[in-house]
């Protein structure tokens, strides 16, 4: 992919545009060493993709824009290791990889990774909706032009699946249950087959797939059951499922790294100091569980509380510090951004955060001014929300 | 601290012990790659005499090991009896200090354990083969009181003992700093994953030599990062002193040329101290036994996180089935095969939708994975990570669990060993069989099938056939479960109901159990002694062991346990312990007239426990808030046995009454005061309407007390239904007077507890409590509501009515 002139005009770069550094790094360190020659048609070995997605202990030395710098390859996924191995695996493999999971647990942002190391690109992408139709999948016409010259392959508009095909790229298709099943099954012949057919020209009716095709598809858990795949679509997949992260060291580390790097990209002079992190971080975990440590109980939210809602709530609190705000993102602000996390399908969920407050986060706030800050801005926001 | 890793020396240490005559292999037991370079060696060296670790008092025990007629999984048992007490532990490792204690251990040998190889390869050359490693016994530490006091400090709380009696090398391999090192850089996420990628997979080691050189500088790594004071703390140097004293006694006494002799042993003891100059302990006098059983492959997993244990049994039998195959098919691959296409047969029977297919798939990611994680060949963690990436679709918990059954049950396998005859069978284990033989239960024996019988008490054959079965229970021995007892569970006062399912544990569980008797009656009777010494003086359980001794119907116990019955029932204090001897009590007095049992005498008992408890009730004031349910589940208990009074047997109900009436003044937790207040509307000694007054009390009281009202009230409905249910229009307006009073923190602070008190009310009883709410905000009654014609438009009309007034009263709820 061609990075633009004006960088400023990108909000949010594609993987392969962001890390290009750490790419070209680990293409060069694959270059060197013989034993591990990529596959066909990847940019990385498998060994470097998963260096790539879970980072490095020390930095790699390459020629960058003709200069020898030191790269860190930094981790970009935090959970089982071995998730991401069976991924590359997989998609080494005959079949296609689904990454299924509670929403905000990160699948689609490996799958951004996955695209970006294996193939350099990421954005060959089909987001599955009820409105899906096989045409997205496979093919369109130009229908003016078909109107006044015919069907001609100049006159196809290829979909992103057929452009990952004739170049030997990988497809990422999202959220794939939220498909009717009718046009999920376009992929089945595509998977097996490994080509498309378009019989309306008689002279060039297939078009074959370059080695290194293959599908990263995602799935939210929580669809499931409401347009499941065909079994047909199941055995040419491998699922691989993302747990929810399981430890708060980890959980903070993830929201750690994100919201900084997400703030960064805001331009917003502040930091998430490591307490207001810890309150974050400790409410979600708390309220997703129904449990605190000392074993209070109460009810959970319908909504699942991901660790990207978390990092979201970082963001938001730290552009209501900047703009409305003293510039440091307090406690206060994280509360104040919370409400609308939590309570998201359900007004019921309402009730359930106020009950934590009352029950959890005043107990605490009598020995803790940090929790105090925070009982008494979420109480706020509760009842304004109300 | 660990010791620092010097290259230099670790290498120079394994070389000298290389190089040395004796002939050294180290071992991982129940390891392939092992047994397949010791069987290697001994061939190409043909040693006279193969030493091996394993219990020294046990020698005799080899040739019946080596047997043909032995069939693997098998186990060395031994079992030690202190007689004199010589150690001290009577009383701490005994029930009583008048019962000597008893430490029996089991050494497992699978087929291809690198020792149990060692004894075939051994015998089919003609070589001698002893055993050189301490017996279990003599590492048991004496009761401090009777140790020489010793300088240093004193170790903490001894590990938990290994089946073999000592913890095994591979606990100082997974805690050295060595290994932490190199697991962290090659990623392995647990020793068996490290031993696998490094010694157990691919053809690594050309040869016996290579392989015993590459694991004798591991070995010396690991030793060399091991502090000796761990070592001392868990035996490892007792052992290697009698090992070394072993070794040289048995080259001396057969007069051979050390390089005529092969050391097989633990890779961690190739470097014991050669010029260690303590004696190795003194086995302590005493009774021991020894003798090989049959083992399970169940068995062996079941102890994984020890080193004799072996995470997938079976699996890594067909690793060694196919040790011998070269070329394409090596014999991983060979395995892998087998293994995945015997999961995905096993996962069909389960309803799985798997195909040939999906078994190409799997083979080809382990590899790929394999590669990926720098291995050879794939070993069973990729294997497993391949089943789930290619045949799991979804969670592996919910959608993969038939997945995960069907990988668990084809890795341990259900293999169980057999003994040479020529061994004779154990006494115990004889009458086992004997009795399944007259009450014709042998059936059940040897199949992985789950039977249910129902025993009619009354016939002598199912009265027979129950007390054998309870004396089974008493030893636990893994046969027979009683379903429950009551008629919803198929049983009455005169039938019982078992399942019967056959466990690879049963025979070894009996063998266990033959220090406390040579029959099944007399063991059962001696486990009962044992426990009722243990329990002495507490009421609850002693009656419960009467109860048992009647069950298994062993007269000559009941009278012994009647009198040791009454002595707990008249010295315990303990209110919980009285209302569980009462219960048992009642039992027994039900059953009997039909087990011929002095009835009066066990009504005077239960008459005792019952006043005692009632007068332990004063007690119950400090007790402790996890213990709450517990005591209200007796008080209910005893409430029951007052309302509902048996036979000729007379309990105080005035006692009871007065107890409780006086606890409840005396009580300080709102809780307990509510539990009381019910049980007390429950005995009639108050109307509801007065629990009803004292939960509205709770409204106008300071707002401290009053978020106490949800603890009284959750009391209250934790002992009481029925007579709160005759009360419940006055209790719907206390609780709805209480309410509105509260203010809104106040209110989320009674929350969880009023919930809690209505999650108690059965379904019925929480909807006539709506039904009361309704009323009571002048809905409908339930009988209008009910008569209405289902599809009319009267009927619409008549809902919608209804809904506007249930929305006009929410409205007013102010939330």
């Amino acid at each position: 992919m061609t990075k633009p002139d004006d960088q400023a005009l990108i909000l949010r770069e594609p993987a392969e545009l962001q890390y290009r550094a750490q790419l070209d790094a680990l293409i060069q360190a694959d270059a060197t060493t013989s034993r591990d020659a990529p596959p066909n048609a990847w940019k990385l070995s498998p060994r470097s993709v998963l260096a790539y997605i879970t980072g490095t202990p020390k930095p790699i030395e390459a020629t960058i824009g003709g200069k020898k710098v030191s790269v860190a390859i930094t981790r970009k996924f935090f959970n089982d290791d071995a998730l991401v191995e069976r991924a590359i695996v997989t998609l080494a493999s005959e079949r296609a990889l689904l990454l299924v999971g509670e929403p905000g647990t990160g699948k689609s942002w490996l799958s951004e990774h996955l695209a970006a190391a294996i193939s350099g690109c990421s954005t060959l992408t089909i987001q599955g909706t009820a409105g899906t139709t096989e045409d997205q999948i496979k093919y369109s016409w130009n229908v003016a032009r078909v109107i006044a010259e015919g069907p001609k392959p100049s006159n196809l508009i290829p979909s992103p699946t057929m452009i990952a095909m004739r170049t030997g790229g990988l497809l990422r298709f999202e959220e794939i249950t939220r498909c009717v099943p009718d046009v999920q099954d376009a992929l089945v012949s595509i998977l097996s087959d490994k080509n498309i057919v378009v019989p309306e020209l008689p002279d060039a009716n297939m078009v074959f797939a370059r080695p290194g095709f293959n599908i990263i598809a995602t799935a939210n858990s929580r669809d499931q059951g409401v347009n499941e795949l065909s079994a047909a679509l199941k055995r040419r997949f491998n699922y691989i499922h993302i747990p929810i992260v399981g430890d708060q060291k980890t959980e903070m580390a993830i929201v750690r790294d994100r919201s900084k790097e997400l703030i960064e990209r805001y331009k917003i002079p502040a930091k998430l100091e490591e307490p207001v992190l810890e309150v974050l971080a400790t409410v979600f975990r708390e309220m997703r569980n129904g449990t605190t440590a000392d074993g209070t109980t109460f009810q959970k939210t319908s909504t699942t509380l991901s660790t990207a809602e978390a990092i979201a709530v970082a963001l938001d609190s730290a552009i209501y510090a900047r703009y409305f705000g003293t510039g440091a993102i307090g406690v206060a602000d994280v509360a104040k951004n919370l409400v609308g996390s939590i309570v998201k399908e359900d007004l019921a969920d309402l009730q359930v955060l106020k009950e934590y407050l009352s029950l959890v986060a005043k107990k605490r706030g009598a020995k803790d001014a940090l929790w105090k800050a925070f009982h008494d801005a979420a109480i706020k926001a509760v009842a304004s929300a109300s | 601290m660990a010791a620092e890793l010097d290259i230099a020396d670790v290498k120079a240490a394994a070389d000298r012990v290389l190089a040395e005559e004796l002939y050294w292999f180290p071992v991982r037991h129940h390891s392939p790659a092992v047994a397949r370079h010791v069987r290697a060696a001994i061939r190409a060296r043909k040693p006279k005499l193969v030493l091996i670790e394993g219990p020294a008092h046990a020698n005799e025990l080899i040739p019946h090991v080596v047997d043909s007629k032995t069939k693997p999984p098998i186990a060395l048992y031994s079992s030690f009896r202190d007689d004199t007490n010589a150690l001290g532990l009577a009383g701490i490792a005994s029930a009583a200090p008048d019962i000597p204690p008893r430490f029996p251990v089991w050494y497992p040998l699978l087929a291809y354990s690198p020792e149990y190889v060692a004894m075939k390869e051994a015998a089919a050359i003609g070589a001698a083969t002893a055993f050189m490693d301490l017996p279990s016994h003599g590492l048991i530490e004496p009761h401090p009181a009777l140790r020489e006091p010793e300088d240093g400090d004193e170790p903490e709380d001894a590990d938990e003992p290994s089946p073999t009696g000592a913890a095994s090398w591979e606990t100082f391999v997974v805690e050295s700093d060595f290994y932490q090192t190199m697991a962290r850089v090659a990623g392995y996420r647990t020793w068996d994953e490290g031993w696998d990628s490094m010694f157990e997979i691919g053809h690594r080691h050309a040869s016996h030599e290579e392989f015993r050189r590459d694991l004798a500088y591991f070995c010396a790594a690991v030793r060399a990062t091991t502090p000796r004071g761990r070592m001392e703390h868990d035996g490892t140097l007792a052992r290697e002193r009698f090992m070394l004293r072993t070794i040289t006694a048995e080259v001396a006494r057969r007069k051979l040329r050390p390089a005529d002799v092969m050391i097989v042993c633990g890779g961690f003891h190739l470097f014991l101290d050669r010029a260690d100059p303590e004696p190795p302990p003194e086995l302590p006098s005493g009774t021991v036994f020894a003798t090989v059983v049959p083992y399970s492959y169940f068995r062996v997993s079941e102890l994984a996180g020890y080193g004799a244990a072996n995470r997938a049994p079976k699996y890594y039998e067909k690793v060694w089935d196919h040790g011998d195959t070269r070329g394409e098919d090596e014999p991983w691959v060979a395995a892998m095969i087998d293994h995945v296409t015997a999961v995905l047969g096993r996962g069909r029977k389960d309803g799985e939708l798997l195909s040939a297919a999906d078994a190409i798939s799997v083979t080809q990611h382990a590899r790929m994975l394999a590669s990926l994680r720098g291995r050879p060949a794939p070993i069973l963690d990729d294997i497993r990570d391949a089943l789930v990436s290619c045949c799991c679709k979804g969670r592996p918990e919910e959608e993969g669990r038939h997945l995960l059954a069907a990988m668990t049950a084809t890795e341990i396998g259900n293999a169980i060993g057999r003994v040479t005859p020529a061994l004779g069978r154990m006494p115990i284990v004889h009458d086992f069989y004997a009795q399944l033989d007259t009450l014709e239960l042998g059936d059940v024996m040897g199949k992985d099938k789950r039977t249910v019988v129902t025993l009619d008490l009354r016939e002598p054959h199912g009265a027979a056939r129950s007390a054998f079965l309870h004396r089974l229970v008493k030893l636990e021995v893994p046969l027979a479960t009683l379903e429950g007892r009551g008629a919803e569970g198929g049983a009455t006062l005169f039938r019982e109901k078992w399942r019967l399912e056959w466990s690879p544990k049963t025979e070894g569980q009996l063998i266990e159990k033959n220090l406390y008797g040579d029959s099944i009656e007399a063991a059962a009777m001696a486990q009962l002694e044992e426990d009722v010494a243990k329990e002495q003086r507490q009421a609850g359980a002693t009656c419960a062991r009467l109860l048992e001794s009647v069950a298994m119907q062993l007269p000559h116990l009941v009278d012994k346990l009647e009198a040791a019955a009454a002595a707990a029932v008249d010295e315990d204090r303990l209110f919980s312990s009285q209302c569980q001897a009462l219960g048992h009590l009642l039992v027994l007095d039900r059953l009997a007239m039909q087990r011929d049992l002095g009835r009066p005498a066990i009504a005077s008992l239960a008459t005792r426990s019952f006043t005692r408890a009632c007068l332990a009730i004063g007690d119950l004031g400090s007790i402790p808030a996890d213990q709450h349910e517990e005591t209200i589940g007796y008080l209910k208990s005893l409430a029951e046995a007052v309302l509902s009074p048996q036979g000729e047997m007379e309990l105080d109900r005035a006692l009871f009454s007065d107890s409780v009436k006086a606890a409840a003044v005396a009580a300080e937790v709102p809780f307990m005061q509510g539990a009381y207040a019910g049980l007390l509307t429950e005995l009639r000694e108050i109307d509801p309407a007065e629990l009803a007054a004292r939960v509205a009390a709770f409204a106008s009281s300071h707002p401290t007390k009053m978020v106490l009202a949800g603890e009284f009230l959750d009391g209250a409905f934790a002992v009481s239904k029925t007579s709160l249910l005759l009360g419940a229009e006055a209790l719907v307006a206390a609780i709805d007077t209480l309410l509105r009073a509260a203010p809104w923190d106040d209110f989320m602070t009674l929350l969880p507890k009023v919930r809690n008190a209505f999650e108690r009310l059965h379904e019925r009883q929480r909807l006539s409590f709506a039904d009361r709410v309704a009323a009571r905000y002048g809905l409908a009654t339930t009988e209008e509501v009910s008569e209405l014609p289902v599809t009319s438009a009267g009927a619409a009309a008549y809902l919608a009515t209804l809904d506007a007034r249930v929305a006009a009263v929410m409205a007013d709820w102010s939330f």
